[in-house]
């Protein structure tokens, strides 16, 4: 069986001959650069000191080559615009170093100012006369956006300040998408993952602006949190121009890729904290939802792709609502927050929405357990999540840094090992999943 | 309603202009400006905290709540004098630890204990134990509360844990921590007080640790 006929079969929510596995088709389901780089190191896949390509300079993921990908059996690949949180492009490669000391390879874009305390500042579009966007604290593993609010008067706030970072696809890019996808489909049999979180609405990490030079409109995150419930028009007219240019750049996309694509990334916005949602139900329908349904339903009337939502944290109240927009697909399936048991989960929406992520615990079982205690809950997650397909492994989010590699190596190979269909699990189902919280 | 009432109705509700001018109207009408936390703004939060901790406020409605009640507590603090300045519920340093930029949660339950009547000493983000050890030290201050959301940086609380012991401050003051990765089980294996699972909890447990 083809990744790609396997990972089809799992989102028809029919068993294939194993799980399908992921690791890195989104910028959600990746690995650390760190961490890529010393898995290289350890299948064996590069020389010592052979530098790892940032594709994420805001997260510092890493690049998962396609020689990664058949090492550790993964069925899936990412399709992925040119650009970058901070506004420049992918392009222009030169070395840098981590402060763990991986040697990587950066955009030319990427330019960093130390501070006098060690940390390191990166500029937006590559210019360093604009203010910094990006900081990562001495000895950090990857960038936070720096808040650049402006003072401002109620009366003042424009519609327009709020989209500046949305713009219709220009040729070139669409053309990049079209080439990656006609290269994958062509010289692999991976299932193909279209990324377009940048169309987020209201993502936390974007609402910075961090790739604009002198952001403008309502940047600080706290004012964002405060702005969902003060100004719900305000936010809903931001929200509705936003989703304008979306809608335009989906069809250009899919004109130019077509169905080649079997999933389509669309939302990365956080509804989730450790112990509810961030934001109400009632603001969700408000809010968001219309918008989700119309992109969910241009998407299911015009293509084959299965939609992508991707929400940390506890979305228990709020995966009807989610079910309801279209979405096809739950990510990274967070089981350590609240209300979010695998069983519950998967007794109550295993029948209308797949499980991509959620393998693992990244907060706790990854870092910081030991490879059994990784390979347990590997095994139980897949007893909980995979029966009848509707499934796709990965961690309950990107690798972070500092993971030891024998863990991955572990998660990776129980992952192929109990996932094969029919399942079958030499132990009867233990009263409470591992690493759940209630 | 009672002018009491109204005002903790307008913070619930987070209506910042009502609460400044219902606190200011009351002092003018000869309201002791000790009365106002006791009997508005600390019932207030916690109805507040009452009601995000059975999902019925989210994060926006936590934020507007806790700006309402320091639109009170702002006008209030400056005329505390003497015996009502002193009868604060403690002093907490707070801070996320070394190595963390993120502040959210952080604000949040500064911003309760605050309106629980805590006096906050707030260092801000990515903040080494030295620091936190000399603010210990030049506040009083009878609490220390930590946030990490990085699975990278909680481990970064245990040395703060250790700064503290080494200065000779452990028994002066109690350590609470909290954050996405941090559970009960963390906060005792670095041999934390108490761990806050969220802002409701952590305010109950500060007033725990600072009466214990």
């Amino acid at each position: 069986m083809t990744s790609r006929e396997r990972v089809r079969l799992a989102l028809e929510h029919r068993e294939p001959d194993c799980v399908p596995l992921d690791l890195g088709a989104t910028t959600v389901t990746g690995m650390h650069v760190d961490t890529v780089y010393r898995l290289r190191q350890a299948l064996d896949l590069d020389a010592p000191g052979t530098p790892v390509k940032i594709l994420d300079p805001f997260q510092m993921l890493g690049e998962v080559k396609p020689d990664l990908l058949n090492a550790l059996a993964i069925d899936t690949a990412l399709v992925c615009g040119t650009g970058t949180a901070f506004g420049f492009p992918l392009e222009g490669w030169k070395e840098w170093r981590t402060f763990a000391g991986t040697p990587a390879l950066v955009p030319a874009g990427f330019n960093t100012q130390p501070e006098p305390n060690g940390d390191l500042l990166l500029h937006p579009q590559g210019d360093r006369s604009a203010p910094a966007s990006g900081r990562m604290p001495q000895g950090g593993v990857y960038f936070d956006a720096i808040v650049r609010q402006d003072p401002f008067k109620e009366e003042e706030l424009r519609v327009e300040d709020n989209v500046e970072e949305f713009s219709v696809f220009s040729d070139g890019e669409i053309e990049h998408y079209r080439r990656r996808a006609e290269e994958l489909y062509t010289q692999t049999d991976k299932a193909l993952v279209l990324n377009l979180g940048a169309l987020s609405l209201g993502n936390i990490a974007r609402i910075p602006g961090p790739g604009l030079k002198r952001p403008r409109g309502i940047r600080d995150v706290e004012e964002w949190y405060v702005s969902l419930s003060a100004r719900r028009e305000h936010i809903y007219k931001i929200f509705e121009r936003q989703t304008e240019i979306n809608m335009a750049n989906l069809e250009k996309i899919y004109a130019a890729v077509g169905n080649r694509v079997a999933v389509a990334y669309l939302t990365g916005t956080d509804f989730g904290a450790q112990n509810g949602p961030f934001v109400s139900p009632t603001t969700y329908r408000n809010l968001f939802f219309p918008f989700h349904k119309q992109v969910n339903d241009w998407v299911h009337r015009h293509t084959t792709w299965k939609t992508f939502i991707h929400s940390c944290g506890s979305v228990w109240a709020l995966l009807e609502d989610f079910v309801a927009a279209g979405f096809d697909i739950l990510n990274p399936v967070q089981c350590s927050a609240a209300r979010m048991n695998p069983f519950d989960l998967k007794g109550k929406y295993g029948g209308r929405i797949t499980f991509w992520g959620g393998g693992i615990d990244t907060q706790s079982t990854l870092p910081f357990g030991s490879p059994q205690e990784v390979r347990e809950e590997v095994r139980e997650r897949i007893r909980a999540f995979a029966p009848g397909g509707g499934f796709v492994f990965n961690a309950a989010h990107n690798v972070q840094a500092l993971v030891p590699v024998e863990n991955v190596l572990a998660m990776y190979r129980a992952a192929r090992e109990y996932g094969a269909y029919p399942l079958r699990m030499d132990r009867a189902p233990s009263l409470t999943a591992v690493g759940t919280k209630h | 309603m009672t002018p009491f009432e109204e005002l903790q109705q307008a913070i619930i509700d987070g209506k910042a202009f009502v609460s400044k001018a219902l606190t200011e109207r009351m002092l003018k009408d000869g309201v002791r400006p000790g009365e106002f936390f006791p009997k508005a703004i600390i019932p207030a939060m916690d109805e507040v905290g009452r009601r995000m901790r059975e999902c019925e406020f989210f994060i926006p409605e936590v934020l507007i709540a806790a700006r309402a009640a320091r639109a009170s507590s702002d006008i209030l603090r400056p005329l505390l004098v003497g015996a009502e300045a002193m009868s604060s519920a403690g002093t907490v340093v707070c801070c996320t630890v070394k190595g963390d930029l993120h502040d959210i949660g952080k604000n949040i339950v500064a911003m309760m204990l605050e309106s629980a009547g805590f006096k906050i000493v707030d260092l801000g983000v990515d903040v080494n134990a030295e620091k936190i050890v000399n603010a210990v030290r030049e506040h009083q201050a009878n609490l220390v509360a930590l946030s990490a959301l990085l699975t990278t940086t909680m481990v970064n609380m245990k040395s703060v844990v250790e700064a503290l012991t080494a200065a000779g401050l452990r028994d002066n003051v109690k350590i609470m921590v909290g954050g996405a990765p941090v559970t009960d089980a963390w906060a005792h294996s670095i041999g934390a007080d108490g761990y806050g699972k969220d802002a409701p909890s952590a305010v109950e447990l500060a007033r725990q640790l600072a009466t214990a």
